[in-house]
């Protein structure tokens, strides 16, 4: 397929403990087209966050990580590429936000610096002034309105929501083509969390970039992705377009997520069992692919 | 009419930072009826937390008067105030002693208040365990060993041990991912009808509000902006920041956009 961004196949990751190996992964396919939005759902612990890491690769240099299959990204297998290749590759091809902003982002520098540094990895030696220039128009399509303030603090001295939009700014900085959204808006409360992700959402649309969402809440990936993968235990246990698996919903697990989102239309809360030997059953994925939009 | 069990008059509290103060609550007043569940719900730094932390103790209120049982309570909590008063947090990682088994933490509230005999306790903290959909074996643990959703249990438990009336529960499952969340708040829900206690539920998620509460106080910047009845909150919300909090939920099936959009046309 000529239109895929990122192409993940049989990707299989363990950690080799003293002991014993811990498996993590198993055979893990996943593609991601040009602008296409794609959540990847699935509880603490299921693996979501370490493919993220892979992707960027910061993983495969761990000691006693153990990752085979392929990551390709616009046909580049990343297993092959060099430091330096896959160095230039992030924070311009691939950005990332991070769950909790405040902590990803260096506390000795101020924004501004932080910005400068950033669009320095785009434009080579671009000056202060200019990076400044730029950073205020970015912060300005973030709704951070008062710009001059927030490039001459500190990200401690500004609140998490503020925080998390200014991470926003920061990875589409240089115009990636895959943005990684690790959990994006859980540090946040739901008020400030639907703003930046409807911010996200539209900034995403309005340059086309693909992204991949990382989320343990099936309610937060319902308006923002094109399609889902569901995984539990480092399997892909249901896949498909986010209409098909929400009104034709498959897997037990997919099934347990989604009763599992508190609704303003119930009276009580679901209460998921701890057999999980119903979640262990085999795969779906929904036929329907929806490239791009 | 009979007494409420926890009742809030103009409540006030400010924090001095150096130069300049901030007005965390701003006369508050609220009341709860043994047996409900009172929601507190606002965004973080809308003064929801200090509350809890004020009713608990942990600091005093500037201004106002707090009663329990129509007494009012001290600065200095009595014994009494702290068996029928208790309170799950947060982050159960940092509300629990990780150098103390679950065992030990959850016999500590029963010794304090010598609640059965000595010889007993130990079966006691079984029955908590299990009371919790955790068992006994788990007492010899230790909280680093364990998951968020099981320590938030054990957190829970050790509220339970010393059958209190009030549980003053501050965010106690935004620290867990969803399916857990159904399972502690399912479990909440359990006990609260089995041992008729009262919560004071302290979050800023509405969807879960509606599942558990029976009333709803909205905060905005330290001030009470509405009080509802939950049903009334989601037909007919008064306070514009209480709709703009009701169109943040995030929403999966078309009943529940639905109903957002009949109290958006109600404008």
């Amino acid at each position: 397929m000529s239109d895929s961004l990122l192409d993940i196949q049989n990707l299989s990751l363990s950690f080799q403990g003293l002991t014993e190996t811990v498996d993590v992964l198993d055979n893990i396919n996943l593609s991601i087209s040009r602008g296409e939005r794609v959540a990847l759902v699935g509880e603490s612990g299921s693996g979501k966050s370490v493919i993220a890491r892979i992707i960027l690769g910061l993983l495969q240099s761990q000691k006693g990580a153990i990752v085979k299959g392929s990551v390709r990204f616009r046909g580049i297998e990343l297993e092959a590429a060099t430091g330096n290749q896959i160095e230039s590759l992030r924070g311009r091809e691939i950005s990332m936000i991070f769950q909790d902003p405040t902590s990803s982002m260096n506390p000795v520098y101020k924004i501004g610096t932080i910005f400068h540094e950033i669009l320095n990895r785009g434009t080579h030696n671009i000056s202060k002034k200019l990076a400044l220039i730029k950073a205020s128009k970015l912060l300005e399509e973030v709704s951070i309105t008062e710009f001059k303030r927030v490039l001459e603090s500190y990200p401690f001295q500004l609140s998490g929501g503020m925080n998390q939009r200014v991470m926003i700014a920061l990875a589409l900085a240089n115009k990636p083509a895959l943005l990684i959204a690790d959990e994006p808006g859980t540090a946040l409360d739901v008020t400030v969390q639907a703003q930046t992700l409807k911010l996200m959402h539209n900034l995403v649309k309005k340059n086309n970039t693909a992204v991949l969402f990382i989320s343990h809440n099936l309610g937060v990936v319902h308006q923002f992705a094109d399609r889902v993968y569901v995984i539990y235990k480092g399997r892909i246990v249901e896949s498909g377009s986010t209409s098909s698996i929400f009104e034709n919903t498959k897997h037990p697990y997919t099934k347990a997520l989604m009763n599992a989102v508190p609704k303003i239309t119930s009276k009580s809360f679901f209460d998921a069992s701890d057999d999980s030997s119903l979640f262990k059953q085999p795969a779906f994925h929904h036929k329907d692919r929806e490239i791009g939009q | 009419m009979s007494k409420p069990l926890l009742s809030i008059k103009n409540v006030s509290k400010s924090f001095s930072l150096g130069d300049y103060e901030i007005q965390a609550l701003q006369q508050v007043s609220l009341d709860l009826n043994k047996g409900e569940c009172l929601a507190i719900v606002g965004e973080s730094g809308s003064g929801k937390s200090t509350l809890a932390n004020i009713i608990m103790g942990i600091y005093p209120q500037s201004d106002g008067e707090i009663s329990f049982k129509g007494s009012t309570l001290p600065l200095k909590r009595l014994l009494s105030h702290r068996k029928d008063i208790q309170f799950v947090q947060q982050n159960p990682l940092s509300s629990i002693n990780p150098s103390r088994s679950i065992g030990e933490s959850l016999r500590l509230p029963l010794d304090v208040h010598r609640i059965g005999h000595a010889n007993e306790r130990n079966n006691r903290v079984s029955e908590l365990l299990t009371e919790v959909g955790l068992t006994s074996n788990y007492s010899k643990r230790y909280p680093s060993t364990m998951s968020g959703g099981q320590l938030q249990r054990v957190a829970i438990a050790r509220a339970l041990a010393c059958a209190p009336e009030l549980v003053v529960l501050d965010e106690p499952t935004s620290s867990l991912d969803v399916l857990v969340q159904s399972r502690v708040l399912s479990l909440l829900q359990k006990l609260r009808k089995k041992r008729s206690l009262s919560f004071l539920f302290v979050t800023h998620d509405l969807a879960v509000v509606r599942n558990i509460a029976d009333y709803v106080a909205v905060f905005k910047e330290g001030k009470l902006v509405e009080l509802n009845g939950v049903n009334e909150l989601f037909s007919k919300p008064v306070h514009s920041y209480t709709k703009r909090l009701l169109s943040a939920i995030p929403v999966i099936s078309e009943d529940e956009i639905q109903l957002l959009n009949q109290i958006k046309e109600k404008e």
